[in-house]
């Protein structure tokens, strides 16, 4: 278990990083000693809150999933999630060879895995489905993400601060048409019909 | 002993001028994303109201702020690249004050409803001649002082400029040609889905080619300058100029998705749009790698930092349109938010900082004085990057949002949601995107003072140009 790693994300980025970097792992050990089981918090969060709360938009009665649905998509949005961060990983592990400092996939991996450590507690949230609580309070989640991620790349990549800048700034532009691409390939999803069910 | 110099003078102008319209259109826009948060705020005044101060909006930022960069960095660049004082500077002084001209005439006409409706094309005819004049001065300017160069080669960031300064003739002599039938009224030449086609072609290009080819032509020059290093490959500068003037034009009906528009001609924008990727992010790559050598001097140099992120932004815009132009995504998105944080990720992220940083490279230059102050400009990087992600993020959820409401049926086949509903539901949203306009401007109003205080302590630079090397 690595779980160890999560307060001190939190409290002193710049010495955990130095932890994590220094320490034995593999692709297997990250796996099943982290990404598996905080990936896990968001899908589960939404599983109850969509099924239980339902999702509040603005005005109206709250949305809820049956559960089949709810269970679809949390099995969907959790293998999304671990494809997520393995392929971010891989491209960190290829843009590492432009940037410097050429590092192993199990470092590459540990960068993006704990760099995402706030949006994967944050899906705590999903348990209270309001969009826009959801949104205040993940702002600052993400803000703290890419705080990671600047002060994370130097120290993992053993590289000066000023060339982590722009690896870093690469990383996040990554992130960013990431998501973008799920996003359109959500609503090209939803779309032709493959969407979430409600109860009505 | 060569004492020929450059002409700084019309550069400064229009680089001060760049700061001006740049913090008045964003202002509007502010006031505007006050206004759709708490819609109080137009007061019940008709020219206070959204629809007339939209279109101010986005003719001061993108003609006023965007074309005032425009015309300083082409006429610096030009100049510098082929080692000759401008052509014909009356007429290049004449095009300051004509742009000047045309920017104040929009800003006392728009809030009077004196408009086409054309979006991005809002100006009455006679502005509209007044505009082909001012650019037809141009690129006699432009071109003149290519004819006249010293230096055989002409630079790509000049091909970049040049290609802008063409297309956009067309493109606005074709789209504005109308039958006027008062002096201030006039009817579009062409009717129905007609006037819709030629309205798109040229609101697409307006993107690309007046705010991509030509903040193109600052990236080619400006990015190896600052940091010091030649671009990281030349041939792929030149396969992108050909390659992105000869697919964009065609991609402006993804605009006129699912209307009346023949199905062909969407789908072929649709197709065009997609492949628009390739020559695209061959820029985006072109211009990153050129920064990543440069990686020992962030640390001293913010504008650095205005640079990188604005092509990273300009990367990921240019992934998103393609996405957008996509039918089946189009579907969803057209007609609601997601639109307009696509728009200004490219602007206020690829466009506003690119032009922000150049700015802050012109003014030393122009002045004789180091920036007052670095930290300022580090300060006001931080505060427009922060204000953008605010921004495009509350863009994101409530533009997906907007579309699945509005699209949400019940069994029995009736709307889930009434319009007003997902109004409502915009709301927090709204007041996040008024934040981060707000950080956007507050950042300009810092530049504004940096740049005051560096101008008042400097004085104009009559730079001599080298002596022919061979």
């Amino acid at each position: 278990m690595l779980l160890h790693h999560i307060p001190g994300l939190l409290s002193q980025p710049q010495q955990e990083w130095v932890a994590i970097r220094d320490e034995q792992t593999t692709v297997q050990g990250l796996y099943t000693g982290y990404i598996l089981i905080v990936a896990a918090i968001p899908p589960i969060c939404a599983l109850l809150g969509t099924t239980l709360f339902g999702w509040r938009i603005g005005a109206g009665e709250p949305v809820k999933l049956t559960l089949d649905s709810a269970f679809q998509m949390g099995i969907a949005f959790y293998v999304a999630i671990l494809a997520a961060t393995f392929s971010i990983g891989l491209l960190i592990n290829w843009m590492s060879q432009t940037y410097g400092g050429e590092k192993p996939l199990h470092i590459c991996l540990a960068l993006a895995a704990y760099t995402a450590t706030p949006l994967f507690l944050v899906g705590v949230m999903q348990l209270y489905p309001t969009l826009w609580l959801n949104f205040v309070v993940g702002l600052p989640a993400l803000a703290y993400t890419v705080y990671l991620l600047y002060t994370g790349v130097p120290v993992m990549m053993d590289i000066p601060a000023e060339r982590g800048f722009l690896f870093a700034t690469s990383i996040l532009a990554v992130g960013l048409v990431t998501l973008v691409g799920l996003l359109a390939i959500t609503a090209a999803l939803w779309g032709i019909g493959v969407g979430p069910r409600f109860t009505s | 002993m060569n004492t020929e110099t450059y002409n700084y003078r019309i550069v400064r102008q229009f680089a001060i001028m760049t700061i001006v319209w740049g913090i008045v259109g964003m202002l509007v826009g502010v006031l505007l994303a006050a206004q759709l948060a708490w819609p109080a705020l137009n007061f019940d005044i008709p020219w206070l109201t959204f629809g007339r101060l939209r279109p101010l909006h986005t003719n001061a930022v993108i003609f006023g702020f965007g074309g005032s960069a425009l015309f300083a960095t082409s006429y610096y660049v030009v100049q510098r690249t082929c080692h000759v004082r401008l052509f014909a500077e009356k007429l290049a002084s004449a095009t300051f004050w004509g742009w000047q001209l045309v920017i104040v005439s929009a800003a006392l006409t728009l809030p009077f409803g004196i408009t086409t409706t054309k979006e991005y094309a809002e100006l009455e005819w006679p502005i509209d001649i007044l505009i082909t004049l001012v650019w037809v001065a141009y690129a006699v300017v432009f071109f003149g002082t290519l004819v006249k160069r010293r230096i055989k080669h002409i630079y790509v960031a000049n091909w970049f400029y040049g290609g802008f300064i063409l297309t956009v003739a067309l493109l606005h002599v074709f789209n504005s040609a109308a039958l006027p039938v008062s002096f201030l009224k006039s009817y579009s030449a062409y009717a129905g889905v007609q006037d819709a086609m030629v309205q798109w072609w040229y609101g697409h290009n307006a993107v690309g080619f007046f705010l991509t080819a030509g903040f193109l032509g600052i990236m080619y020059y400006f990015i190896p300058k600052q940091a010091n290093r030649p671009v990281y490959s030349y041939r792929l500068s030149v396969v992108h100029f050909w390659a992105l003037i000869f697919t964009y034009i065609w991609a402006g009906p993804h605009h006129l998705h699912y209307t009346a528009l023949p199905d062909w001609a969407q789908s072929l924008g649709m197709v065009f749009s997609l492949v628009l990727l390739a020559p695209s992010w061959g820029g985006m790559i072109n211009g990153i790698m050129t920064l990543s050598g440069a990686w020992e001097k962030l640390r001293t140099d913010p504008i650095l930092k205005f640079l990188i992120v604005s092509v990273s932004f300009y990367g990921m815009s240019t992934f998103e349109g393609p996405m957008m132009a996509i039918k089946t995504v189009n579907a969803l998105s057209h007609y609601t938010d997601w639109t307009i944080g696509h728009v200004h990720s490219g602007a206020l992220g690829w466009v506003g900082l690119i032009s922000i940083g150049a700015t802050y490279y012109l003014i030393p230059r122009l002045f004789g004085r180091e920036m007052y102050s670095t930290k300022l400009i580090e300060t006001h990087f931080w505060i427009a990057t922060i204000g953008i992600v605010l921004y495009i993020t509350a863009m994101w959820i409530s533009g997906v949002m907007q579309g699945l409401m509005w699209r949400a049926v019940n069994t029995d086949g009736t709307l889930t949601y009434s319009f007003v509903e997902s109004v409502q539901a915009m709301h927090p949203y709204y007041v996040i995107r008024w934040l981060g306009g707000l950080l956007y401007l507050g950042g300009m109003l810092i530049m504004a003072y940096n740049v005051a205080r560096t101008v008042v302590a400097g004085r104009p630079v009559e730079a001599p140009i080298p002596a022919v090397a061979h």
